[in-house]
């Protein structure tokens, strides 16, 4: 039987970050424009299967995703222990300059969505001229809880099925089925705490406060773009942010926290746009 | 409305391995109205219909009727289609002991979309 093998290469790579070695994998597909993608909270790069699959990007973009440490198939850095990991602002900046740096990147595009929503919010900030452009998918400046996240990790509750059950919801009921169980499922497959750690970023150390007035958006361009099933992110707080930076938002309609991989379809259709005027 | 929740469907038939060792009895609340529903590894044996005097049950899920009307449409509305997101719009409350809710919180959620015509899982 004839196979259909699809244009995406994995590799490992050991990279020094904040002086700690960390073993990390990524996937990569196509040529031109680096564009690297971060996954949500608790997930990993999976979540970009449809863009490293799309022959329309890859004819000018070289599609690039790694998996957080701890996530995916990145291995905890070396001395961790099971329910210490928590994601700060500081090493989630390292590890993203530091893989662009480790990879010889020159000036990429980067997007995030969700906490990589949130941090090329900090990458704005801080970092604009490293980067051709940044497109921040389910951004917002802050978070307040709306839930203990303290179950999260609990002994006496299945962290693969609570995770999944917290991500189901964030997606658009119009979603195609299966492309929410899978997104569901790469929830379902994290480690203990490591959900919860990077919510520690999410929702407090990562909040954005008065740096957002720093972005200066004639430097870096920034694009927004916002599913409006997310209640997570919600559109209107997207906005507010959009309105602050003075860029446009783009709410795209359909779709909850995931669009990359809750319906790719759907989502492409909002993404093309922006890479055509990165080009 | 909550009473169809003990009639057997494919759906509710579907999501009892999900919730095999889920012996609970939970109350919903519209306010107005209150619903307890005894769950026998994992599917519903009974819905009792309020008032009720002396009520035991593990945990309450409390939203107004209308906020139950929105969730229950077959595609409903942004916010209104999780029980999360209703809880994220501070129009429902979750009280009592939280432990087999939180333990089987797809399996909660899915029972109750159950009940949203030619909803599928």
């Amino acid at each position: 039987m004839k196979i259909k093998i699809e244009p995406i290469t994995g590799h490992y790579g050991n990279f020094n970050f904040d002086g700690v070695n960390h073993r990390i994998y990524w996937e990569e597909a196509g040529q031109g424009i680096p564009l690297v993608c971060l996954h949500t909270a608790g997930s990993d790069g999976r979540q970009y299967r449809a863009l490293l699959n799309d022959a329309k990007i890859l004819k000018n973009f070289r599609v690039i995703v790694f998996d957080m440490p701890w996530h995916g198939k990145s291995s905890p850095p070396e001395g961790s222990k099971i329910g210490h990991y928590k994601l700060s602002t500081k090493s989630y900046i390292s590890q993203i300059l530091g893989f662009i740096d480790g990879l010889e990147l020159i000036n990429p595009v980067v997007m995030g969505c969700s906490i990589g929503g949130r941090i090329i919010l900090h990458l704005a900030s801080d970092h604009e001229e490293k980067f051709r452009a940044l497109i921040g998918l389910q951004s917002a400046g802050h978070l307040d809880p709306y839930y203990d996240i303290d179950w999260l990790h609990r002994q006496d509750v299945h962290g693969g099925e609570i995770c999944g059950a917290i991500a189901y919801g964030l997606m658009a009921p119009t979603s195609p089925e299966e492309e929410r169980f899978e997104t569901m499922w790469h929830y379902m497959q994290g480690g203990p705490g490591v959900f919860k750690g990077d919510l520690f970023f999410y929702k407090f150390d990562g909040n954005i406060g008065n740096k957002i007035k720093e972005i200066d958006n004639s430097k870096c361009p920034i694009f927004l773009l916002t599913g409006e099933y997310d209640y997570s992110a919600t559109p209107e707080e997207t906005k507010s942010l959009a309105d602050t930076i003075g860029v446009n938002m783009i709410k795209m309609k359909n779709v909850g926290h995931f669009p990359m991989s809750e319906n790719p379809k759907e989502f492409l259709k909002y993404l093309y746009p922006v890479l055509d005027e990165i080009l | 409305m909550f009473n169809q929740l003990a009639e057997i469907n494919e759906i509710r038939n579907s999501l009892k391995i999900m919730a095999l060792n889920l012996n609970a009895n939970f109350m919903i609340s519209t306010i107005d109205k209150e619903y307890i529903i005894k769950i026998e590894k994992g599917m519903v044996s009974e819905v009792k219909n309020g008032p009720f005097i002396m009520p035991s049950y593990t945990f309450k899920l409390t939203a107004p009727l209308e906020e139950w009307n929105k969730f229950l449409k077959a595609i409903p509305k942004p916010g209104s289609h999780d029980l999360i997101a209703l809880l994220r719009r501070k129009v429902l409350k979750i009280d009592g002991n939280l432990h087999p809710f939180m333990s089987h919180l797809l399996y909660f959620k899915l029972l109750l979309a159950s009940l949203r015509p030619k909803e599928k899982i």
